[in-house]
């Protein structure tokens, strides 16, 4: 539905013309995510400066029931930041600026759109750094990790988001401005906890305070390669068991090995399977005793090779293959739909070897680059766009996966969200009641149902009015 | 006893079984909740059980007032209504245990002594210490967000709950997060109940992360002659490359309580690592305590069990103090000020996590007249700091003088309450007791 002249006039008055995308080809730009399957370009798109303009835009769009879609960096992977409805998208760029670094206190508060590893590169010469490092971190906005929650390859040591965001500053889907949490814990419901991995759907983050960490005094980054990747999971396993907690664990199977290997080649050994990534920080002595622990690991489970990285440089080229994954895939295939699934650690063989057995299954070539440490998986299920049976074979296979991982005790997402590519998941992996008490919890913040519509809970029954979940029975009796 | 209140009881009967259910004066008295007398203490067996027995007392308008270990049933407001008490202890079993993946999932009635237990032999640990963990049940330590010195290190509850299953008002059994170390599948319902007081849903099931046990640990105290030179110190810890897993404050009172030696204030660390690390540590932790011309200590095993244990001795009101790092010193003068202007006589031990702003204070020789006021007095003076003093042990008299939670902000505050309402309309689970009465 096309917004009225009065409407998108209204709009303009809150964010003036320089704020206000209205034309065709300027809302192309917004309509999709990284996840470009996805499309829907909103009917206008409001770039406010301030939370008060904010709260004007939603309280116009809520007068008009007209849907509202936050979008930060539009990096998201799951067809989060994109109007599948139209109405006003609410961009973020222009608001990011850091306004306030607390290093006594140990946490900044910033606006949504400031680019993540711009706070880190704002602290990083007092020694401090915000630890969630989505690889995306170059481009996303903390708003937009925070909306997701995201992860990223520290996260396994570190925390994801939620566990550094100590408050936010949210426009709520009833245009109320709540400042929930601080830098001080308040008691009450934890809503930070409950907002952080809302995706937009609760109201627009217009600010957050997020704790800063004092930088690690030594780094140390080994590479060990194998011909199994049996040998390399259980390599993961025996480190963490002996009590290492990595920075990161990231690993890398043949189809990817061999993909990156042919582009600009990080060198790994030509018949490894899995290359495992260990990178191990804290203090000095910490990280010398586990760094040699961790390679013994390598070694004992049969690895082909352990380098380790004897200074930075060399530090940046064990990690060039990893960052370079995802582009390298292009040349074997045009196309490929990205799995975020999460399986318990110990059963990463098990799902190894399923996965194998799936992309045989269903003929389709599936590569792997994963945070191994907790077990969330990264397949690429690669298919060629120009075959429209290819994409069926493709989309069966993820299908698969993901059952295949939920029956392994795993979750659907570990760290890029649901957005409207996941949501039709959601049930997997959860029972009518537990999705009716999220739809709950979405009407305490968006009564009206305008905030990110269509994200994150399925259409489904327990996602509606009306439905109630099946009672406990109670022993009949004259009481009642 | 009326015909309607004795056929309710023959239903409790039918759930939980003659066992599980008592109505006698005597268990009745015994399970009072800051005076008042439940009609029934019903033990369930089984979630099952819980989800019937949460489900009757919701149709019939009954109140619910859940126990795990009874520890911290002097949080809060005294309950509006006590009618069905429900003692989790026998929810106390193991589910799932898988130390590859370094998570647990337990009945929530287990005691966080017996996980402890089970956990050391393969040199995992669930990394919360709350006074008095060892008897405090899982889900008792989740609904109160309780937590000791290793949040330095670990976090709290918050951070290391997975997934959780709980009985919602109306009976109806629910799952909300994930059995893995990482997951964004929806909404984070698990941080919606952690310190949430049982409100919003009775904790039936918790999933966990583990950590596993450091190789070797030592602690140390360092003797400083003010809150002053203790908060200069932390703060050159914190920002140095140590790693202290825990960093305890102790105002002097405390410290002769423990007992080490008599200083104006103590911080009190511990190492945990490889050894090489421990030691190394150690040294430069010694070499940072001289430079700022303070004495350090070793500490002698079992330090930190008793420095719980001191931190709840008597039967004094305990606060909850929450302000900065920054304001360390400041947050410890307020404390003192406030007790001993209202209480001439009155006697404040005080220890913390120092390095994130939140104190515990023990408040002994003050009325609960006395303590209100001073409770108040501190509020005023902390406001500034956007912290806050919650009473989480104190008489039902000193409780109703001054609001144990102190004032939450509206905006929060309405959206708490919508909560409230959409989870929880007819008031079931723990009537009045949290925030603002909910
Ligand atoms: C190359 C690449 C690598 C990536 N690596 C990782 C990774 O390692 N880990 C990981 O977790 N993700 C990763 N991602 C995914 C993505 O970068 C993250 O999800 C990121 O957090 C999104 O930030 P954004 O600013 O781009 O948000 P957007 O894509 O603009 O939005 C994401 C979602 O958040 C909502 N949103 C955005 N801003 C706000 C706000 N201020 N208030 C409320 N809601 C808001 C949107 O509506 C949308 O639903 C990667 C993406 C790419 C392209």
């Amino acid at each position: 539905m096309p917004l009225s002249g009065t409407f998108l006039a209204d709009l303009e008055r809150i964010v003036g013309a320089e704020g206000l995308v209205r034309s065709a080809e300027g809302r192309l730009v917004y309509e999709c995510d990284m996840h470009t399957f996805y499309k829907g370009a909103p009917d206008a798109v409001a770039l406010p400066t301030r939370a008060e303009e904010v709260v004007a835009i939603v309280n116009l769009c809520r007068r008009e029931r007209v849907p509202i879609v936050p979008r930060g960096s539009g990096t998201g992977l799951i067809g989060g930041a994109m109007a599948p409805l139209g109405g006003v998208m609410i961009g973020t760029n222009r608001m990011d600026r850091i306004l306030e670094i607390d290093l006594t206190n140990r946490c900044a508060t910033v606006q949504p759109g400031l680019i993540n590893l711009s706070l880190t590169r704002a602290v990083a010469t007092q020694g401090y750094f915000f630890a969630p490092d989505p690889s995306s971190q170059m481009v996303s906005s903390i708003g937009g990790n925070v909306a997701t929650n995201a992860g990223g390859p520290h996260c396994l040591k570190y925390g994801i988001t939620t566990n550094h965001v100590l408050g936010v500053e949210l426009v709520t889907g009833t245009g109320e401005l709540v400042r929930l949490g601080g830098k001080a814990e308040r008691p009450g419901y934890d809503l930070v906890g409950v907002a952080v991995g809302s995706e937009g759907t609760f109201g627009i983050v217009t600010a957050a305070t997020v704790r800063l960490l004092h930088v690690a005094e030594a780094v140390k980054t080994i590479l060990a390669s194998f011909t199994a990747i049996e040998d390399a999971s259980e390599a993961v396993s025996a480190i963490i068991a002996t009590g290492i907690v990595p920075a990161a664990l990231e690993m890398l199977d043949a189809v990817m090995i061999r993909a990156i290997n042919e582009g600009t080649g990080a060198g790994y050994p030509k018949d490894a399977a899995a290359v495992l990534l260990i990178e191990l920080d804290g203090p000095a002595a910490e990280v010398e005793a586990q760094g040699e622990r961790a390679a013994r690991i390598c070694w004992a489970r049969g690895a082909l090779e352990v380098r380790v990285a004897r200074d930075d440089a060399e530090r940046a080229l064990l990690w060039k293959g990893r960052k370079e994954a995802a582009g390298a895939v292009g040349r074997l295939a045009p196309t490929y739909l990205l799995q975020d699934a999460v399986v318990p650690r110990s059963k990463l063989p098990a799902i190894m070897r399923e996965l194998i057995a799936i992309g045989a299954r269903h003929r389709v070539q599936i590569a792997n680059v994963f945070h191994a440490g907790d077990g969330n998986l990264h397949p690429l299920i690669l298919y060629d766009d120009r075959v429209p049976e290819e994409l069926e074979r493709a989309k069966a296979a993820n299908e698969e996966l993901l059952l295949a991982c939920i029956a392994m005790g795993g979750t659907v997402t570990g760290e890029h969200g649901i957005g409207l590519d996941k949501a039709k998941n959601l049930p997997f992996q959860y029972a009518d009641a537990d999705l009716n008490f999220m739809y709950r919890l979405r009407r305490a913040f968006d009564p009206d149902g305008i905030m990110n519509p269509g994200k994150l809970l399925p259409s489904h029954p327990a996602c509606g009015e009306g439905f109630r979940p099946a009672r406990p029975r109670v022993p009949e009796g004259a009481w009642i | 006893m009326p015909a309607a209140a004795r056929s309710i009881g023959e239903a409790l009967v039918t759930i939980a079984g003659r066992e599980g259910v008592q109505d006698d004066d005597r268990a009745r008295t015994a399970a009072a909740v800051d005076g008042q007398l439940p009609r029934w203490v019903v033990r369930p067996a089984s979630i099952d059980q819980l989800g019937r027995i949460v489900a009757l007392a919701h149709d019939d308008g009954l109140a619910v007032v859940p126990r795990g270990g009874g520890s911290a049933l002097e949080l809060g407001h005294p309950p509006a209504r006590v009618d069905v008490l429900v003692d989790l202890s026998g929810l106390d079993q193991v589910l799932e245990y898988n130390p590859d993946d370094l998570t647990i999932t337990v009945q929530a009635g287990i005691t966080a002594g017996t996980l402890a237990t089970l956990l050391a032999p393969r040199r995992q640990f669930l990394a919360l210490d709350p006074p008095g963990a060892a008897a405090r049940t899982l889900g008792g330590i989740t609904a109160t967000n309780a937590s000791g010195p290793l949040r330095a290190r670990y976090g709290t509850m918050r951070d290391l709950l997975l997934g959780v299953r709980f009985v919602q008002a109306d009976g109806v059994v629910t799952w909300g997060g994930s059995k893995v170390v990482k997951s964004v599948s929806g909404y984070d319902v698990p941080k919606l109940m952690v310190g949430a007081l049982g409100t919003l849903g009775v904790l039936g099931e918790l999933t966990l992360r583990l950590h596993p046990l450091p190789d070797a640990e030592r602690s140390w105290l360092v003797l400083l002659a003010s809150a002053e030179a203790a908060q200069a110190f932390i703060e050159r810890v914190i920002a140095s490359p140590l790693q202290p897993n825990r960093i305890e404050f102790f105002n002097d009172r405390a410290l002769r309580s423990v007992p080490v030696e008599a200083a104006a204030a103590g911080v009190a660390l511990s190492i945990g690592s490889v050894a090489e690390a421990v030691r190394e540590q150690g040294e430069r932790l010694g070499v940072m305590a001289k430079a700022d011309g303070a004495r350090i200590v070793p500490l002698p095993e079992g330090f930190w069990s008793r420095a719980a244990r001191a931190s709840t001795e008597g039967n004094g009101a305990v606060l909850h103090v929450v302000s900065l790092p920054s304001r360390l010193a400041e947050t410890e003068r307020a404390i003192g000020d406030a007790i001993r202007t209202a209480a001439p006589r009155g006697e404040v031990w005080i220890s913390g996590c120092a390095g994130l702003g939140t104190f515990r204070v023990r408040v002994g020789n003050a009325s609960a007249a006395e303590t209100a006021v001073a409770t108040t007095r501190l509020r005023a003076r902390l406001m500034d700091l956007v912290g806050s003093v919650v009473i989480a042990r104190g008489p039902a008299e000193l409780r109703k003088a001054v609001d144990p939670w102190g004032p939450v902000e509206t905006g929060p505050f309405a959206l708490m309450r919508a909560l409230k309402d959409e989870f929880d309309a007819k008031r079931v689970l723990n009537p009045g007791r949290f925030v603002g009465g909910l």
